[in-house]
């Protein structure tokens, strides 16, 4: 999840990342293009530039009288990016997630999760999901599996940024199901099943003849004081679609947040050996070397 | 007025060597680190009591089980201060029992090796206790039990070594002003306590418990290779060498196999060997030494009013008055601070007068009327401070010299000179029973507050401090008819 102190700030960080962005892919098409790719980094604020990507727009539709419009349009919802030597991208690992493989089949060909991970190079399509070079599941095609549930394998792509359920009889509330997914921005669901949450936990609800979908969910830890909410040295975050969650303020960690910096071992045992030692020899020199044997 | 022979002779610090001063600083902390190390744990009950329970927050938001609500040691916070509550008790009476037996022990066995192994072990004991635990996330109660029951024992083995040192080292003459100074280690070593642990509380409760113990266990190497027990250790002449045996009218109160022993001329200095070879006196011999039996029964009723005061007084202060807990825990101190002066002042009274019963029995008979005007005590936090520093002056003051100057002159009494090592069996003698005494005081007083109210407690100390006189009557009486005889003859023969 976000850091929090990064929300105030955001408003600025559009425009300074649109000039970004303006200036570099200048830079980029005066190199040659067939050697560079561009790399979307920073996933951490990802969720932070979604929220406020109208302003990009702008850019880009001033953008629109430059060549190669189509490059910078591929690279759209990145705040952070920069160009790499083309074919470092590709890692080779693909760890054996269950959630993956326990829907027969790959990621539909032209599904909103497969559109999404060929956006990104550095991103991977292995078998239903689509994962980043550590192995993370980043996004998750479950569409027209036949789950009446997500089954127990489902809380494993709790990292994914996009996942696809339409075509599924799912039933029941979801709203559990997706606790801990606080990446999530777009959901796709069969029609009669409601987003998780409810409406208010998601900015955008979209209904389409085949599917809905929910986009972007909301901050609720800012909407409501957080001071009161959480036990002592906690604070507020975000818990997934509708969820809200008390984990420790910054600069509290341990059991119910009890604990603050680290206590330096090194230091105290180093101190108090050589303390020891020197009154040891001290006093064994004034007091007990003439001591007899008892 | 009859000043002893040793006030005479030059004052009374020129005659102490550097070792002196050496003994009385190392046996000073080395209680001082055993009683921080008690009050570490008491000081960080809140913070044990929270690592041991679930959080009990009522939120709507979610409160993730790994951070808030892993440990179910306990239910809630009330059953464990009562298990808290429950240790403490443990502690005590395992500590009492322990007194009794490291006496013995102590005087059989060096009493540098002794107190050592017992600083050493018992900071071992509290680091499994508060920091291994922790580090392991093994939580079990029967393993804290058990483990405080040795910690009692262990922790026990320092008083009646200490007080046994220091009683070799300072003779009777100046005994009572420099016992009375030094029983301020066990207020220093709160101090020390309170303070080591609040400087770590924040790096977590373990921190508190490995810094304390880790102090404690440095302080036991020091011991074993700074301390002398004794001045013959090195040759110096014993402190028995240099009393003058102007008290012996009751000598030959108990007759039999002692005096056999003392006839021996074990305190000459070239004969090293002897001192320790001296066979030390058995449990039963050390209980009927005079004065033992009552010093102990009477300590047991001082000690329950002494400590009751150490465990309950914030907590009085805060639940009377409506005072804040830090507040109520500092005003507190005032009344180890009456203690401390009122322990040394008529400790030095006692050496002037040679006697000390008499000055037992003025103290407590004021403390009797100080009670009564500390119950009615408005609420005021400076009058009440005077007060409490006022009641700790004559409870604080007897009960200090009963533990530690009277143990020694109990233990060092010429019945038993020369004859045998009595010292750490008499002090463990005294203070276990006292502390049996404070074990069953911290139950009661709980009950009495509980069922009867705050006055109910005061009319209980008032009572607890009369059988203290009372068990100690034989011996006023007695050294009273010493002190006119005395007077008479002076008259007599000036």
């Amino acid at each position: 999840m976000a850091p929090r102190r990064l929300d105030s700030p955001l408003s600025v960080v559009p425009w300074a990342a649109a000039l970004l962005l303006v200036l570099s892919v200048e830079r980029a098409l005066a190199l040659p293009e067939s050697f560079y790719t561009c790399q979307i980094g920073a996933g951490r604020l990802r969720s932070h530039w979604r929220g406020h990507n109208i302003h990009v727009r702008i850019v880009f539709s001033k953008m629109r009288s430059f060549p190669g419009q189509d490059l910078v349009q591929k690279f759209s919802g990145a705040l952070f990016w920069r160009l790499v030597p083309r074919g470092r991208n590709a890692s080779s690992s693909k760890p054996d997630i269950k959630i993956c493989i326990q829907c027969p089949g790959s990621v539909q060909n032209l599904s909103e999760v497969a559109l999404y991970c060929k956006q990104t190079p550095e991103l991977m399509l292995h078998a239903r999901c689509c994962l980043n070079w550590k192995g993370t599941i980043l996004g998750l095609d479950l569409q027209n599996c036949s789950l009446k549930d997500p089954g127990p394998y489902f809380p494993q792509a709790h990292t994914a940024i996009i996942i696809d359920l339409q075509a599924n009889p799912l039933q029941g509330d979801l709203a559990n199901t997706f606790h801990g997914f606080t990446q999530l921005q777009t959901l796709i669901l069969p029609q009669d099943v409601s987003c998780p949450g409810g409406i208010n936990a998601w900015d955008t609800v979209t209904f389409y003849i085949n599917n809905q979908t929910c986009q972007e969910q909301r901050k609720l830890c800012n909407s409501t004081g957080d001071s009161e909410m959480c036990p002592e040295n906690g604070s507020c975050a975000p818990g997934g679609p509708g969820l809200l969650q008390c984990v420790c303020a910054e600069g509290f960690h341990g059991y119910k947040c009890m604990r603050q910096g680290s206590f330096s071992l090194l230091m105290f045992f180093g101190i108090l050996g050589s303390t020891t030692l020197s009154i040891s020899i001290l006093l064994w020199g004034t007091q007990r070397r003439k001591a007899k044997a008892s | 007025m009859a000043w002893p022979s040793i006030f005479q002779r030059g004052t009374l610090l020129s005659q102490f060597s550097h070792h002196h001063v050496v003994v009385f600083l190392l046996t000073f902390f080395s209680y001082s680190l055993l009683h921080a190390s008690r009050k570490t744990f008491s000081n960080v009950k809140v913070s044990i009591s929270k690592q041991w329970t679930p959080s009990a927050f009522n939120t709507s938001i979610e409160l993730p089980v790994e951070i808030w609500s892993s440990n179910h040691l306990f239910p809630n916070a009330e059953e464990a201060t009562l298990f808290l509550g429950t240790l403490d008790t443990i502690f005590l009476f395992s500590y009492a029992v322990g007194l009794f037996i490291s006496g013995i022990i102590g005087d059989r066995l060096n009493l540098r090796w002794v107190l050592s192994f017992g600083m050493c072990s018992s900071a071992l004991v509290v680091f499994v206790f508060g920091t291994l635990t922790e580090w392991l996330h093994f939580y079990n109660k029967g393993l804290y039990c058990s483990l405080w029951i040795v910690n009692g024992l262990l922790q026990s083995t320092g008083w009646p070594c200490v007080v046994a040192v220091m009683g070799s080292w300072f003779g009777k003459a100046g005994r009572g002003v420099v016992f009375g100074l030094w029983s301020a280690c066990a207020s220093v070593g709160n101090i020390l306590g309170a303070c080591l642990a609040s400087s770590v509380l924040q790096y977590g409760y373990e921190y508190a418990f490995l810094v304390t113990a880790a102090v404690q266990f440095a302080g036991g190497i020091i011991i074993f290779f700074g301390l002398l027990v004794s001045p013959e250790e090195i040759g110096l002449p014993g402190i028995e060498a240099e009393e003058n045996f102007e008290e012996d009218s009751h000598r030959p109160l108990i007759s039999g196999a002692e005096n056999e022993d003392e006839a021996e001329p074990n305190y000459s200095i070239q004969e090293d060997k002897t001192i320790t070879q001296v066979k030390a006196i058995s449990f039963y011999q050390a209980c009927c030494l005079p004065g033992v039996i009552a010093y102990s029964l009477a300590y047991a009723c001082l000690k329950l009013v002494n400590y009751s005061f150490f465990f309950w007084l914030p907590f009085y202060l805060s639940n009377n008055f409506g005072w804040k807990e830090a507040e109520a825990d500092r005003l507190s101190i005032w009344y180890d601070v009456g203690g401390i002066i009122g322990g040394t002042l008529q400790g030095f009274i006692s050496d002037v007068l040679q006697k000390r019963a008499p000055v037992l029995a003025l103290s407590l008979l004021l403390a009797i009327g100080s009670l009564v005007g500390y119950s009615r005590s408005p609420n005021d936090k400076s009058i009440n401070a005077l007060l409490m520093a006022v009641t700790g002056f004559f409870i604080g003051g007897p009960s200090n010299m009963i533990s530690s100057a009277i143990s020694a002159d109990l233990g060092r009494q010429e019945l038993i000179q020369g004859s045998s090592e009595a010292l750490a069996t008499v002090t463990g003698i005294v203070d276990g029973t006292g502390s049996i005494g404070a074990a069953v005081g911290q139950y009661l007083v709980s009950l009495i507050q509980d069922s009867l109210g705050w006055m109910w407690v005061f009319y209980f100390f008032i009572l607890m401090t009369s059988c203290t006189i009372l068990f100690i009557s034989p011996l006023i009486v007695r050294e009273m008819c010493y002190l006119m005889q005395r007077r008479q003859t002076r008259i007599l023969s000036g």
